[in-house]
């Protein structure tokens, strides 16, 4: 896979390839994940799961169940004291484990700590509930009728979520269209197939502080909810996230098994560790939503967009989670890569008595973008013009503000159209159909943090040691995609020092400074400035003491090489080392500490009824082009290729960079070509496992070409955006489209399988 | 069920247990040694986080009694640093950039390492192929078959 660096190389660390600083730990075998971490005395805690999609549950007898020797606790959903929770203020109607029903088949409400693991499972088969099982509601259609059961009885017709936009005239937009289509797509249900399964340790210890080791992406939300859910002091509460390995969204939210361990650990006062089997974390943790959607685009003879209806409708599960979100994020995400002067949305999430959807990388833009795509393609198709031109005559340009608000400061999308299909060879393969190959594109656009309702500013900060190095402390969470690294090289780059000096603590709500956590693409861009901010204090305090010693001004000190010099006299030169050592040392009375913390001011949160509002404080872009092979035997289809011009703003990490495009790349195939959750008739999924819910292994892995294209962003930190989620939404809709390219089939419902192929070719 | 005594030799060393005949050697090695290096990523044999190299080959330790390992060479990721000096592999996936979340990484070095030290010049199909039962969902492997080409290439 090739990298092309567009941006000019000035600065030491940023853009470099940094290998990940805690690499070797992890290579080592090492780095400890939460099911690695072993107290004395601890106990093992098991979940109880509902057999019914829908039953009142009316009596739990544990009595069986804790007269088995090694047997130390039960505890159910009455034994919580506290409140509903949830991600979103609006919408708490989780407990932890279920109270006065179970809604999904799966659904916990029990757990034991017993000495083992198998005299805890042993003790579930000994649990006695008493169940009154309810009719229960699997579809959306059949849900949102009246008279369907509700999952939650407040919630009427099972709306968890609903949003829509109204912007400026679609009906008069429609009328002025030279062209008109509307399709319906369908998008499945998806496992985030993080390789850890998730794990919880806790510990209630004799000063009545509960401590919960957890893989979480994010540790203050966790403490949040969990507060609520047991009804205890949150300043009591100190959550620790280890190594995590890979949460893709889905390791965000307070989950059951966390509670459990909470409760079994101040139950019997000895620590308690539960770990979900794959099973488990299929099946009852969070999934990428099913989702239904209908796109009504109408173009101009030129191809520009004049108006765009998008109706979504998700199935949400039966909980919550981040559904009010990511009901939003679908229709504003339609409005970042694109000019749409009218653009109506209605983004429906409803209840059924099935596993939770929440987020997952893209959050709910990923599938109106495959729908989007595919018909601008089919547009294309319809006016003869090329889909690559289609686009970049309706592509954003840098200075718009689109008709919800969004401001975009910065804005390649132009250019990632013209070196995608330039590199690609897109002219010379396009429509050729060479031996069953075919090429598409598609586009996206994403938001680098989203303007939250509560607390959104990240925190850092930074000490300066006598021997040269810093430590930095920051409350955002790396879960496996680099940013303690890229956090360490952007203090790296203001002190003049290398990421290899820089430590980096993050995730414990105890030591690290208030974050709202690792989400919506938000780390790099909000704890990144913050870090320079931290960074910078303490810069200016060495300055200081350098400028004095070398009898010069402030101005004139320069950080560079491990070592500081007079700009105007280079030959003074003093190492970063001995500076601090002095700093420290010589009775200054000063300690080197920095202090940053920083949020976006150009941001709002959108307008209750309207949903205007600049919700991001940048964005990035990308276009992606696919190139597959299609086997018209078999209806198999070879994802050859992959070419991405990616607008991240500046690329701190260019090794980070490559792997986020190349990991998306993979998950965007998993998406379209392999992956589908497989629900039963009574809502129950029947793949929980990686043998046949299968996700890309080493021999589908194709070729990826990262190029950079951004220029630096006003805001972001050195000019770099996100670039975590935006890519894997254009993944998805550039192979359907590259597959009609080749043979002719348009796919609309997800995954593409070959019995699909087939006979889209028969009909042919 | 009574407990068996059962002598596993693990990284060049000998440990002397008393386990039931059930435990698998994943459980073994994480719960009785600390060795954590080896994750349970399924429990099924089907995302290969559990690999352990038993006589050089690699093996999926959560399908495999430790009962029926005894005097066998088992290695585990913990072992393959010789004298705090990591291994090639191990360098060549730091470097590479081949490791994101890490959690495949003990299992994915071990087969790579198995793969080199029996095949010499692997091709890249070939390392697919050997690498096809190792899961990764953060790299898209395209790292990891580079940082293993990179130590064949030396």
């Amino acid at each position: 896979m090739t990298a092309t660096p567009m941006t000019e190389q000035k600065y030491f660390s940023i853009g470099q390839p940094q290998p990940r600083i805690d690499g070797m730990e992890k290579a080592t075998g090492e780095a400890k994940f939460t099911a690695d971490l072993k107290m004395p005395r601890m106990l093992i805690g098991k979940l109880l799961g509902s057999p019914y999609p829908h039953a009142r549950i009316h009596h739990i007898n544990s009595r069986k169940a804790l007269a088995l020797p090694g047997v130390k606790a039960v505890v159910t959903g009455a034994d919580l004291k506290g409140q509903k929770y949830g991600p979103f203020r609006s919408r708490r109607d989780e407990t932890g484990l279920a109270r006065d029903k179970v809604r999904y088949i799966g659904d916990p409400l029990a757990a034991v700590a017993a000495a083992d693991e198998e005299t805890a499972i042993e003790a579930m088969e000994l649990l006695k509930v008493e169940y009154e099982e309810l009719p229960a509601v699997f579809d959306v259609e059949e849900a949102m009728r009246g008279g369907a059961p509700l999952v939650h009885e407040e919630c009427e017709r099972n709306i968890c979520a609903y949003r829509n936009f109204n912007f400026g005239d679609v009906e008069e937009g429609f009328n002025s269209s030279y062209h008109i289509r509307e399709d319906h797509f369908i998008s499945q249900g998806l496992s985030h197939g993080a390789l850890e399964p998730r794990a919880a340790l806790a510990h209630f210890d004799a000063s009545g502080k509960l401590t919960l080791w957890t893989g979480t992406q994010s540790p203050y939300g966790v403490r949040q909810d969990l507060s609520l859910a047991l009804a205890f002091p949150a300043n009591k509460i100190r959550i620790i996230k280890p190594f995590v390995g890979g949460g893709f969204g889905g390791k965000g939210d307070l989950m059951p098994h966390e509670v459990a361990a909470s409760l079994l650990a101040m139950e019997t006062r000895r620590p308690v560790r539960i770990s979900l089997t794959r099973e488990e974390e299929i099946s009852t943790t969070r999934l990428r939503n099913p989702m239904v959607m209908t796109i009504k685009t109408g173009v101009s003879k030129e191809g520009a967009i004049l108006a765009q209806y998008v109706k979504c409708i998700a199935n949400g599960g039966a909980y919550a989670s981040t559904s009010v979100m990511l009901t939003y994020n679908s229709g504003l995400t339609c409005l970042i890569p694109y000019r749409i002067p009218n653009f109506k949305y209605d983004g429906y999430m409803i209840y059924t008595n099935r596993a939770v959807s929440g987020a997952m990388r893209g959050h709910g833009a990923n599938q109106p973008r495959f729908a989007v795509e595919s018909q601008l393609d089919m547009i294309a198709n319809d006016i003869d013009l090329d889909p690559a031109e289609l686009r970049i005559r309706n592509a954003t340009q840098k200075g718009d503000t689109s008709v919800n608000g969004l401001v975009f400061d910065s804005c390649e999308l132009s250019r990632a159209i013209q070196e995608v299909t330039k590199a690609s060879g897109w002219k010379d393969k396009r429509g050729k159909k060479a031996a069953n190959r075919g090429i598409g594109i598609a586009c996206g656009g994403f938001v680098s943090g989203a303007r939250g309702g509560s607390h959104t500013a990240s925190s850092c900060f930074i000490q300066v040691n006598e021997e040269g190095g810093v430590i930095l402390s920051t409350g955002s969470s790396d879960i496996g995609q680099g940013s303690d690294t890229t956090l360490a090289q952007i203090v790296a780059e203001v002190l003049g020092i290398s990421p290899w000096d820089v430590s980096v603590v993050s995730g414990d709500t105890e030591t690290t400074p208030i974050d709202p956590g690792t989400f919506s693409s938000r780390v790099t861009f909000y704890a990144g400035n913050a870090a320079i901010e931290a960074a910078r204090e303490v810069k200016q305090s060495l300055a200081e003491m350098a400028a004095k010693s070398m009898e010069t001004t402030v101005d004139d000190i320069e950080f560079r090489d491990h070592s500081v010099f007079v700009r105007s006299a280079p030959e003074k030169t003093m190492a970063f080392k001995n500076l601090t050592q002095m700093a420290i040392g010589f009775g200054h009375g000063r300690s080197l500490i920095g202090k940053g913390q920083w949020a976006p001011q150009n941001t709002q949160f959108p307008d209750k009824t309207t949903r205007y509002g600049n919700v991001s404080g940048a964005y990035s872009f990308a276009g992606q082009v696919a190139e597959v092979e299609v086997d018209r035997e078999t209806g198999e289809v070879k994802l050859l290729k992959v070419t991405i011009a990616d607008d991240c703003g500046r690329v701190i990490n260019i090794l980070g960079a490559e792997g986020q495009a190349e990991g998306s790349v993979s998950m965007g195939q998993g998406h379209a070509l392999l992956e589908e959750i497989l629900f039963g008739d009574r809502g129950q999924i029947m793949n929980p496992s990686f043998l046949e819910y299968k996700i890309p292994t080493a021999m589908d892995m194709t070729d990826v070409s990262f190029l950079e294209v951004g220029t630096p962003d006003p805001l972001g930190p050195y000019g770099a955006k996100e670039i975590g989620e935006g890519l894997i939404i254009s993944t998805v809709p550039a192979i359907v489209n590259a597959i009609y390219d080749a043979i002719g089939v348009r796919i609309t419902e997800l995954p593409v399988r070959p019995e699909k192929i087939l006979e889209g070719l028969k009909k042919r | 069920m009574s407990k068996r005594k059962v002598v596993l030799n693990i990284n060049a060393e000998e440990y002397e247990l008393e386990i039931e005949p059930h435990r698998t050697l994943l459980e073994v090695l994480r719960e009785e040694l600390d060795l954590t290096g080896a994750k349970e990523g399924c429990g099924l044999g089907s995302c290969g986080a559990c690999t352990v190299l038993i006589d050089g080959e690699p093996i999926l330790s959560c399908l495999t009694l430790a009962v029926e390992v005894q005097r066998r060479e088992i290695v585990t990721i913990e072992g393959l640093c010789k004298d705090g000096d990591p291994d090639p592999v191990q360098r060549s996936f730091v470097e590479k950039g081949a490791i994101q979340c890490g959690f495949c990484t003990p299992g994915m070095i071990l087969s790579a390492k198995a793969l080199i030290d029996e095949k010499g010049s692997p091709s890249r199909e070939e390392i697919q192929e050997a690498l096809s039962g190792n899961l990764c969902r953060c790299t898209g492997y395209t790292k990891i078959i580079k940082a293993v080409e990179a130590v064949v290439k030396n």
